[in-house]
């Protein structure tokens, strides 16, 4: 028996329905690996400028939004353009927020919308050893931002944390049980949006666009997550539209959870490549 | 104590469900309970090998390999009342550490003519590349491979002259399709 399974023998090297489709995927994994180097899952901050640099030679209305964020903002961090963005970035904010503001209440509040978003998938008829590691590693990490006990995290820690693909693809799983956990619950509200997106039915979107890795979130997504968590995120789109009126300003959604009691923060470039942080000052 | 009732409890079920490609099963389990407080990759695998077992899918069965819970082996039944009903199907499942992250690599053993099939025995199957979702374990998988072998996607092809048939010469291809499943009887 072969110990692994990956390697194709060389003998098979001249006949390509053998090897094709495999050949694909690791051109693919070699590309994001190569992306990987460049871009860690979440970046350093950097000052707003750095963005007025990169698209110096760009839309002078990117120019303008630049300025405009710069004015609001003091500093960003990018995120690795891997579909995963989104989720990364919400990890990071909110953890961090938990970090800085020491916030038990909040702390306690989410844990209850975890527990409830873990009735909802039973309820759909997941298996609880499908998503339980997924949900404790997640409370694990909420736990761990909290200061004066022996398993407390310092700053450093929870970038290092944010960076290591064996956590960050952990949280970012749970993130995407929870969105798909709600969708499902909330299917005729959801049902709409989701047919003008993708065609589909709200089933076959959880299962190609919202569970697997890698599958970029749009709005549905991002409302889905925001509602079942109670926590309202603000996506700031940096893209070329211009206002009418002559004037600049950057659109910004407001996704606000009737249960609503902090705020996180992203900001989208118009590719979706990449998520970045603002600070508020 | 407990390591021995479960031991029991394993092996009871295992004796139930036997087909002789699977085999050497009572000394895999007690490592099985062994690896219990390992990665959560192995971890995983063994609360999927329960749930293979308390709740098996009909015309599926699987098992890890004996003292490599990361290589599976498994056996599909070809479904009834179809060109494949009777066919018996060997595969192996190579699991890494990054699983459920990661899915495994899932290869046919036995020889197979089928439009979604390669030559040597991978599949070109959507939920094993980039549509995988950790909520796949190792029973729903099967499933997915199963349901393949009756509802092929002739858009995708990895056996050429197996979609050509399937779509120009439906007689032919049901044809090759049973000397594919008399062949599974015999094969090593």
């Amino acid at each position: 028996m072969e110990s692994t399974t990956t390697s194709v023998p060389k003998s098979d090297a001249d006949n390509w329905e053998n090897f094709r489709d495999e050949d694909t995927m690791q051109q693919q994994s070699a590309i994001l690996a190569e992306e990987a180097e460049k871009i860690p899952f979440i970046g350093d901050k950097e000052p707003i400028s750095a963005l007025a640099v990169e698209y110096q030679s760009g839309s002078p209305i990117l120019m303008q939004k630049i300025k405009v964020l710069d004015e609001q903002y003091s500093s960003i961090r990018r995120t690795r353009g891997d579909g995963n963005c989104f989720f990364r970035s919400f990890m990071f904010s909110y953890l961090e927020h938990i970090l800085e503001t020491q916030d038990k209440v909040e702390v306690d509040r989410i844990t209850v919308n975890v527990e409830e978003c873990k009735k909802t998938l039973q309820n759909l008829g997941y298996a609880d050893f499908i998503f339980e590691d997924f949900f404790a590693l997640f409370l694990e990490q909420l736990e761990s931002v909290i200061q004066g006990k022996d398993t407390s995290i310092s700053h450093n820690e929870l970038v290092t944390r944010s960076r290591d693909q064996s956590i960050s693809d952990y949280v970012v799983m749970f993130f995407r049980f929870v969105t798909s956990g709600e969708i499902q619950k909330r299917s005729e509200f959801f049902e709409p949006f989701i047919l003008g997106l993708t065609n589909s039915t709200v089933d076959q979107f959880c299962k190609s666009s919202v569970e697997p890795m890698g599958e970029e979130s749009d709005h549905v997504h991002i409302t889905a997550l925001s509602d079942a968590l109670g926590v309202p995120i603000r996506v700031v789109y940096l893209d070329r539209s211009s206002c009418d009126t002559g004037g600049i300003s950057v659109t910004m959604i407001f996704y606000t959870p009737s249960n609503a009691c902090r705020l996180a923060l992203t900001l989208a470039r118009e590719d979706g490549s990449d998520l970045t942080r603002p600070y508020m000052d | 104590m407990d390591a021995m009732k479960g031991k029991q409890g394993l092996t009871n079920q295992l004796f139930l469900f036997n087909p002789s490609f699977i085999g050497s099963c009572l000394s895999q389990c007690s490592r099985l309970l062994a690896l219990r407080m390992s990665t959560p990759a192995r971890k995983r695998l063994v609360r999927d090998f329960n749930r293979l077992h308390q709740d098996p899918p009909a015309g599926i069965s699987g098992a890890p390999h004996d003292n490599n819970i990361m290589l599976w082996n498994a056996v599909i039944f070809g479904p009834d009342d179809t060109p494949w009903d009777g066919g018996t199907f060997k595969l192996t499942l190579q699991f890494t550490e990054d699983y459920p992250n990661k899915p495994p690599t899932v290869r046919f053993v036995s020889r197979m003519f089928h439009p979604n099939i390669y030559a040597n025995g991978s599949i070109c199957l959507d939920i094993l590349r980039n549509q995988w979702s950790p909520i796949y374990e190792v029973s729903a998988i099967l499933i997915s491979i199963q349901s393949l072998l009756c509802d092929p996607n002739p858009n995708s092809p990895a056996n050429s002259e197996a979609a050509r048939l399937f779509s120009e010469n439906k007689r032919e291809y049901n044809k090759r399709v049973r000397e594919t499943v008399e062949q599974s009887w015999t094969a090593d």
